[in-house]
């Protein structure tokens, strides 16, 4: 510990990613306390806006860091590690948590003007929201895979208490399901878990003796090829099973369109935009370990099957969906279906379009709830039978949820038509061809629905007569960030991700 | 000595299961609870016996802390909630299954767990043999109460089943993951057990039961 503690303090180059690791996860600690103390509303606004830039900016860095040195870990025994994955979930999770933070501001006061919540339920949401992104940041860096269970049950727990701020009855009932099936969920995972950690520690391999070493991650993967097949299939079951309910991947994925309704919208954004990306992290981390151990085919299949399913169902909900809010959440699960199959396809084209995928869908969707944040406010329904004409009373909002849609549906130009095409093109390389054909059939579907709910919603003439509003400044703002962003990642990639895409490569192999 | 040990490992087993069983056949919310209770007495005794067997020091802090969170916290916890709901109705009045064959049906989970161990590739040692088995029956009945049952309070109590199951499953396969870990899951239980305390209280104010079948406000179309 001293000594870990004297090389930080060195403060050399190879350690500046390490003191970044420290800090980025105190941040929003110091935060969560501020907010505790201050208790006065613009103050805490602001403490959670400048912790949430903060992160950001550290994250950013780390990121580059990653790209430079391939990964970066801290202490002894490296507690915590971060690799080109954690780098591609560390990405939405800060940058979604900032303008989620910006967007809070406005939607919150909104809330908070309107009667619906008062000042002990703003700390209250502030310090979930600091915990919240407390719980999603420490699932990227933790090595341990013990610690990455225990941070992802810790983002249910904070998550359901989000919800529960408001003590509506669909609330309630949405937690409760939430924290129901998530915690039943999480059981497998851990189950999954303890199994891949008995397969490690008798192994055979050297140095694996200590119980803090067998289930750190990297230990586990330097041992991998000396695992025991059959274990490891059982384990890799448990654990799909287990993170697959709580990434929201069908037929596990029932509490989640309940969840990420009734949650309050900056919350619905975080939900789908980052947390489900966590859990798929947790299971891209062991089918990398399983890769390894008994080579790809194994979960390649599991993960396109789940993929295809999710696909497929969320294709029929949407289809036959009312609430816009619902439409979205079910949107979120085809879109972990197409990242699930983007894995299990592999290739590099895959994995490019995996992590092109994540980072794409965390950009659209968390635009398209804060849209329907402003919409639902505005409208005071989420009914989309109610909603007419939005270009007219919300120019602005209007023509951003119009973006938004298009985006997530995968029209070109925008990100996410890149990225699915990339899979797509991956699934036809390694020959899958019923399920990629499934799944441009089911996308087909989801499109027609999607734009006809979509284009009902922005054009026509309001129900009632109603001024143009576009609830000011600071819930546009945050849109029109992730707005631009949809079109500059649909016409220009970083080469940063190429590097991360490639560095991610040389670890399925 | 190996013959003494083998029986005392035996008989705690019985004993961990006739407590899971409690839970199975009663009826009454308080009734669960000091079933529950019992349970929690009763692996964290098996957890002592575990670390005795073993000779790890970290396995009795664990026992220590399951006695002290599982036996004594949790069930003041949800006793206390109980107590606070005014619910005219405190029992299990019909579950989807019935008592009688709820009984039947744990019996043979209890007896599939044995057969399944056997399919499950691993070392065995007289503490794996024992336990293990009965760490996945606890699983699979936790996970069958709450299925069955319609109250919301008896599926926290199948949620802890689950986690106990899973509980003596890692410490008995694996001599207990690393300190830390074991307390962060301690942690998160103790606070996944508040937050459902919770909203037991708001289910039952804003509902006026604690039938999960009448929360079905959230559907599509």
């Amino acid at each position: 510990m001293i000594e870990s503690l004297a090389s930080i303090s060195a403060g050399t180059e190879a350690n500046s990613g390490s003191i970044l690791l420290v800090s980025l996860l105190l941040t929003p600690i110091v935060s969560g306390f501020l907010v505790t103390i201050l208790r006065r509303k613009r103050a805490i606004e602001l403490v959670t806006v400048f912790s949430a830039c903060l992160v950001l900016v550290q994250a950013s860095a780390l990121i580059v860091e990653i790209i430079n040195e391939k990964s970066v870990s801290a202490f002894d025994g490296k507690p915590l590690y971060a690799d080109a994955f954690s780098a591609v979930i560390l990405l939405p999770i800060a940058g979604v948590g900032f303008v989620s933070s910006i967007y809070s501001v406005s939607y919150m006061s909104r809330q908070y003007d309107d009667g619906i919540v008062d000042d002990k339920h703003i700390v209250r949401y502030y310090q979930g929201f600091n915990a919240f992104l407390f719980t999603m940041l420490l699932v990227p860096v933790a090595n341990n895979t013990g610690v990455m269970w225990v941070a992802i049950e810790a983002t249910t727990l904070v998550s359901v208490l989000l919800i529960m701020l408001y003590v509506k009855e669909n609330a309630i009932e949405a937690a409760w399901k939430y924290l129901m099936v998530a915690t039943v969920g999480l059981a497998f995972a851990l189950f999954g878990t303890v199994l891949f950690y008995y397969a490690a520690i008798n192994s055979g391999a050297g140095g694996l003796s200590s119980s803090e070493q067998g289930m750190n991650w990297t230990d586990m993967l330097a041992g991998a090829k000396l695992l025991d097949p059959n274990l490891v299939k059982l384990a890799f079951i448990f654990l799909l099973v287990g993170y697959g309910t709580k990434a929201g991947l069908a037929p596990m994925h029932t509490w989640l369109p309940d969840a990420h309704s009734e949650a309050p919208t900056p919350v619905s954004a975080l939900l789908s935009g980052v947390l489900l990306n966590c859990s798929i992290y947790a299971i891209i981390r062991f089918h990398i370990i399983s890769t390894n151990a008994i080579g790809s085919a194994f979960s390649n299949q599991l993960l396109i099957i789940l993929g295809v399913v999710s696909v497929g169902i969320a294709a029929a909900s949407i289809y036959f969906q009312k609430d816009m809010k619902r439409m979205l959440a079910y949107s979120s699960v085809e879109h972990m279906g197409i990242i699930s199959l983007a894995i299990g396809f592999g290739g590099f084209y895959g994995i490019y379009g995996a992590i092109l995928h994540i980072i794409n869908h965390a950009i659209a969707k968390p635009l398209m709830f804060f849209a329907s944040g402003n919409i639902s406010q505005r409208y005071s329904t989420k009914a989309m039978s109610e909603i007419r004409g939005i270009i007219r009373t919300m120019p602005v909002t209007g023509a951003l949820f119009l973006i938004g849609g298009l985006a997530i549906v995968g029209m070109p130009p925008f990100n996410i038509f890149t990225s699915e095409f990339l899979v797509l093109s991956s699934g036809f390389a390694s020959n899958q061809f019923l399920a990629s054909g499934l799944v441009i059939l089911f996308l087909v579907v989801i499109f027609a629905s999607f734009m006809r709910h979509l284009v009902r919603m922005v054009f026509g003439n309001p129900k009632v007569e109603m001024k143009q509003d576009d609830m000011g400044k600071l819930a546009i703002i945050p849109m029109l960030i992730l707005a631009a962003m949809t079109i500059i990642l649909g016409f220009f990639i970083p080469q940063g991700l190429q590097t991360l895409a490639e560095d991610a490569m040389e670890m399925l192999k | 000595m190996d013959f003494p040990q083998f029986d005392i490992l035996a008989v705690s087993s019985a004993l961990l299961l006739v407590t899971t069983f409690g839970v199975v056949v009663r009826q009454g919310f308080l009734d669960w609870l000091s079933a529950y209770r019992y349970q929690a007495i009763a692996l964290s005794a098996v957890t002592a016996i575990i670390a005795y067997v073993t000779g790890i020091w970290e396995i009795y802090i664990a026992a220590a802390l399951t006695l002290a969170i599982k036996a004594i916290i949790i069930p003041k916890v949800l006793t206390f909630v109980t107590q606070k709901i005014k619910l005219e109705v405190k029992i299990e009045e019909n579950p989807y299954v019935s008592l009688r064959l709820s009984v039947l049906i744990s019996a043979v989970l209890v007896a599939l767990s044995y057969f399944l161990v056997l399919e499950i590739p691993i070392k065995s040692d007289p503490v794996v043999a024992a336990y293990l088995p009965l760490s996945i029956s606890l699983f699979l009945i936790g996970l069958f109460i709450m299925v069955i049952r319609r109250m919301a309070l008896n599926q926290v109590v199948g949620l802890l089943i689950i986690e106990n199951g899973l509980f003596l499953f890692a410490t008995a396969l694996t001599h207990g993951t690393s300190l830390i870990i074991e307390i962060g899951i301690f942690v998160d239980i103790l606070v996944g057990v508040i937050i459902s305390a919770i909203l037991l209280v708001r289910i039952s104010h804003t509902f006026d039961t604690l039938d999960i079948g009448k929360l079905e406000s959230l559907k599509d179309s």
